[in-house]
């Protein structure tokens, strides 16, 4: 479906993708993460056909983006980072133009409209200037406009960013239902929500690819993998946590009081003597979590060892 | 060329819906009458066409063509929008072209809202209908060659108030070619004098004002045209890389 090889793009004398290679099949969800100014907006500008690599080749159903970038662009579907916004138009004017632009006429556009429209919940909005909408709105006429015309390659870059929590929990079921039917690539900050959606991920820094692995396999190597988050109402004794086999560490959550995480060490299970011992002493536990491992933490220290 | 109407269309909607559009096409009709009635006392000559009013178009051009080519791209300087376009399957020669045609179209409008100065001359009884159509169409087509030089500087900046003041600033040193030839007549050698003036758009407008529509003048604004419309998809194109 996406073929990326080699890709490396210059801007001025500054190398913002370096080298980048990957391919992604249909019905894959894809993950790209990695801190802000890593080079994930421009990897999928550059996807997009928005801007020219230096050198390199993007391949999208077989469809060069340098030498048919026409036929390339009609596969893809692209939601720029921030939402969309015009200074005259209102959400059907925009949608209706960009429907004819992807070839639609007469009713077909109109029911296509209606469809992108009704998914992303804009019915309400229909006719309001653009400029006029919240961050949000905004962000969701883009990916409206992305999905109107169901590409085969869908590329949105931070598409959760501005969008309330319940308005998240629709976006990941959008998403979802989406990657049914096509090869749908996020670009974003926010490893955590994005972590059930994806199911693989590359992350990227300093414009390079320092992994591409599924999201479980991220996950096992942070330090937090089999990790087990506490939290109670009175003082855990911590030194009886440490001296547990297996125990690598223990963190304290100082943004909130009365919640440890206990680290185990690579290939030790500590959650069935973390439970033993709480049983034990009769400790008022309110949250017991065994850590699936964090995304932040295998991103932030994959960015720091790019940047070394 | 299939995506040039769907860019013509958007285009001509955007100048339909921005009352800058009204206003400098109200300024240039009413300018162009109070001018041509009471400067160049039309009435007092007694001419069968319309050159009276017609040989002030060049300097009124000045009015409306920039505030026309400041909307030109007006919508595409927020960066999303113009990323999504970019990601469409769009040529930046369709984009280009359907832009600059819509903005003609405008201009097409504009001349043709003279129509009451026609009726008034047929009224009188002196009129050189064919005279009349090919001053119509000679404006037309500097309007059209301006519009070019418009969205040339439109693919340069960004800045709305950079275009205006560029685009006005590029027409007056047109506009006013002609009197720094004078000033150069003895100073400079006489090729480069006959030269400058065959490339001066008031020169060739002055020859077609009068009625007199040659293929040779007309040839001379189309390829303008087609110079500046590739000059700023060629400097598009480059942005974009």
């Amino acid at each position: 479906m996406i073929e990326i090889s080699n890709l490396t793009k210059y801007l001025g004398r500054k190398q913002i993708i370096s080298n980048f290679s990957f391919s992604a099949q249909a019905q894959e969800c894809v993950g790209v993460f990695g801190k802000s100014g890593a080079g994930k907006t421009t990897l999928l500008s550059l996807i997009a056909g928005a801007i020219k690599p230096t050198s390199g080749q993007i391949n999208i159903q077989g469809f060069n983006t340098q030498t048919h970038s026409l036929q390339a662009r009609k596969a893809i579907g692209y939601q720029p980072q921030g939402g969309l916004s015009h200074p005259q138009m209102t959400v059907k004017n925009l949608l209706n133009f960009i429907a004819a632009i992807r070839g639609f006429r007469g009713a077909e556009k109109r029911s296509q409209v209606g469809m992108a429209a009704a998914r992303l919940e804009l019915l309400p909005v229909l006719n309001c200037p653009i400029d006029l909408l919240s961050l949000g709105v905004k962000r969701r006429v883009a990916i409206a406009q992305a999905i109107l015309h169901s590409p085969s390659v869908l590329l949105l870059d931070e598409p959760t960013e501005g969008l309330c929590p319940a308005q998240r929990l629709k976006f990941r079921g959008l998403i979802q239902s989406l990657t049914e039917d096509m090869t749908v690539i996020i670009a974003s900050r926010h490893y955590g929500e994005l972590a059930d959606i994806c199911t693989r991920a590359l992350v990227i820094a300093n414009g390079n690819l320092m992994a591409d692995a599924s999201l479980s396999e991220l996950q096992r190597s942070s330090r937090h993998f089999r990790a087990v988050t506490l939290a109670a109402d009175s003082p855990l004794d911590l030194l009886a946590m440490a001296v547990i086999p297996g125990v690598a560490g223990i963190e304290e959550d100082r943004d909130t009081p009365g919640t440890v995480t206990v680290l185990a060490m690579p290939g030790h299970s500590i959650f069935p003597s973390i439970n033993a011992l709480i049983a034990h002493r009769g400790w008022n536990i309110t949250a017991l979590n065994l850590e699936p491992g964090r995304l932040d933490d295998v991103v932030h220290h994959l960015s720091q060892e790019a940047s070394s | 060329m299939r995506q040039l109407p769907i860019v013509f269309k958007r285009q001509l909607a955007s100048y339909a819906s921005s009352p800058s559009t009204y206003l400098s096409v109200a300024a240039f009709l009413v300018l162009c009458a109070a001018l041509g009635l009471h400067a160049n006392h039309w009435m007092e000559r007694n001419s069968s066409d319309l050159q009276a009013f017609f040989e002030l178009h060049p300097w009124l051009y000045l009015l409306l063509i920039p505030i026309l080519s400041t909307q030109l791209w007006a919508d595409e300087r927020d960066t999303s929008f113009a990323d999504t376009m970019n990601t469409l399957p769009v040529t930046t020669v369709e984009r280009v072209i359907g832009k600059f045609m819509a903005a003609w179209v405008v201009c097409g409008i504009a001349l043709l809202l003279n129509f009451p100065l026609v009726i008034a001359v047929n009224y009188l009884g002196m009129a050189d209908n064919i005279a009349i159509t090919s001053q119509f169409l000679a404006s037309w087509l500097l309007a059209g060659s301006y519009l070019s030089v418009g969205c040339f500087v439109c693919a340069l900046a960004h800045q709305r108030l950079a275009i205006l003041l560029l685009t006005l600033g590029l027409l007056l040193t047109v506009s006013g070619l002609s009197s720094i030839l004078d000033a150069l007549e003895h100073q400079a050698p006489l090729w480069v004098v006959d030269s400058l003036i065959s490339l001066d758009p008031i020169f060739r407008f002055s020859t077609m004002d009068s009625g007199k529509l040659t293929l040779h003048d007309s040839l001379y604004f189309i390829s303008m045209i087609l110079a500046f419309l590739s000059a700023t998809t060629i400097t598009l194109n480059y942005k974009h890389s």
